[in-house]
């Protein structure tokens, strides 16, 4: 019915190619805000923001510090603030996390460190915020 | 777009996403999404046809596909493809504007013994449509 074009950004399923994962790499540092609708991986240092309608993945060595909005968060690396999922976090052996969870399903692997408070539930705001007509 | 690999890595920013602040490090950078702020590389930035580019820019190499604006700087070239758009002002050691490409704003020079400089007001080359 519905013209099969415009599937341009057929939110989440993750399917998507890899194009549509970003990548930041060890040597690189962000300082602020990132925000999308794609994938994110990881391995640098970040400072500030992430607010994401899909998967996040902090590898090692990144670190960051801030506040982490994703649908999914998978952590290997160094996180101090505050992780917020609308579905799950993942902390994996070599995570180290300081701060807040907040997420409906939260898994720690033997081994990781987890300092700091932890809610389960689905963030009030924002949680996967599914899909905004914010596309141009 | 094989370019030298001497730098390893190349961090992505990937269409659907935006970027706001300070982007730096020992990297190239290909940017297909949307970065608003400062990008300070040792290695080359890419920015693809659907990348947008609002930054104060130091750079190795700089090729522009998509949109760039701000004041930047590329140690060795900057090259404008026939998609791309950049408006500003640009140092670079060499410069490539292939045709089809816009370039608003000043370029100037680097290392030259006489740092020329050359204002450019909005040449835009016919693009084929």
């Amino acid at each position: 019915m519905f013209g099969k074009e415009k599937t341009e950004a057929a939110p989440s399923g993750a399917a998507r190619s890899d194009n549509d994962t970003a990548f930041f790499g060890a040597k690189l540092s962000l300082k602020g805000k990132v925000a999308g609708s794609g994938n994110l991986i990881v391995m640098g240092k970040l400072e500030g923001e992430v607010d994401l309608n899909g998967e996040l993945v902090i590898a090692p060595p990144a670190v960051l510090n801030g506040e982490m909005r994703a649908v999914t968060i998978a952590v290997s690396g160094t996180v101090t603030g505050t992780l917020s999922a609308g579905e799950k976090i993942h902390l994996e052996k070599s995570a180290a996390v300081s701060g807040r969870m907040n997420s409906p399903r939260i898994s720690i692997v033997d081994g990781a460190t987890f300092n700091g408070d932890v809610e389960m539930k689905k963030p009030a705001d924002g949680a996967a915020p599914s899909k905004r007509a914010e596309k141009k | 777009m094989a370019k030298d690999a001497s730098s390893g890595t190349t961090s992505l920013v990937s269409r659907p996403v935006v970027v706001e602040g300070e982007i730096s490090g020992e990297e190239n950078l290909h940017v297909d999404g949307r970065v608003k702020g400062i990008i300070r590389l040792a290695g080359d930035l890419f920015v693809g046809a659907n990348g947008v580019v609002e930054a104060e820019i130091d750079a190795r190499s700089i090729v522009i596909q998509g949109a760039v604006t701000g004041k930047v700087l590329a140690r060795r070239q900057l090259e404008v493809q026939s998609s791309g758009r950049f408006s500003g002002e640009a140092t670079a050691a060499s410069y490539e504007i292939r045709q089809g490409a816009v370039f608003e704003g000043v370029s100037r020079m680097l290392g030259g013994k006489s740092q020329t400089e050359k204002t450019i007001n909005s040449v835009e080359l016919p693009a084929k449509k």
